[in-house]
């Protein structure tokens, strides 16, 4: 979303609207994987009273969908594609449009 | 020959002491292993390349101490003048209000 998304364009590689949201995704991640781990761990600690585990599950399911990992998806650095990308070279199994 | 179960028990916890592990002989579920995992997140924020310096950042930051060379803008200068002389550049910057168009009504 837009309040996460840098004022200045920090990306030097292809550039496209997908890859500038994408970005994003990836360092909202990065900033909230901590209190996702922390509430996780709440949850599946099963000696913890019921009711702070059901309150870190309404907790971690009410967090922004950008903080979530598996928003997150590898695209070709060449030409922003999202599908058939390479990950050891970060490209496209095709050539870049 | 049998071990006992305290006796492996104590192992047990000896073992938890040395390396520092959660010391849980009946297996309950305590989440323990989120803990363990590794933080990923700065790997996948590093997977597109980060802006570089360019030679026009370079220009702004030391433009009357240091000479740059910026062969692109150079190119883009020449080709400009190469399109001047054919008269096809863009036209010139108008200056002033534009003049009322006749028979428009208001």
């Amino acid at each position: 979303m837009s309040m996460f998304r840098a004022k200045k364009l920090d990306l030097g590689c292809f550039v496209k609207a997908r890859t500038i949201r994408d970005h994003t995704k990836r360092k909202v991640f990065e900033e909230h994987e901590t209190e996702r781990q922390a509430l996780r761990y709440m949850i599946r600690n099963t000696t913890l009273p019921p009711r702070v585990r059901a309150t870190a599950q309404m907790q971690l399911s009410q967090m922004h969908a950008y903080t979530r990992p598996t928003q997150i998806r590898n695209r070709c650095i060449m030409g922003g594609q999202g599908r058939g990308v390479l990950r050891a070279f970060k490209m496209t199994r095709v050539r870049a449009p | 020959m049998s071990v006992p179960r305290a006796r492996l028990v104590d192992l047990m916890k000896a073992q938890c002491q040395v390396f520092a592990t959660t010391f849980n002989p009946e297996g309950v579920r305590m989440g323990n292993k989120v803990l363990r995992q590794r933080l990923k997140g700065p790997a996948l924020a590093a997977y597109y390349p980060r802006k570089l310096a360019s030679i026009k950042d370079v220009k702004r930051e030391f433009g009357p101490v240091l000479a740059t060379w910026d062969e692109a803008e150079e190119d883009r200068f020449e080709y400009i003048e190469e399109l001047k002389q054919r008269g096809k550049s863009a036209p010139k910057k108008k200056k002033g209000p534009p003049a009322p168009t006749p028979g428009k009504k208001r």
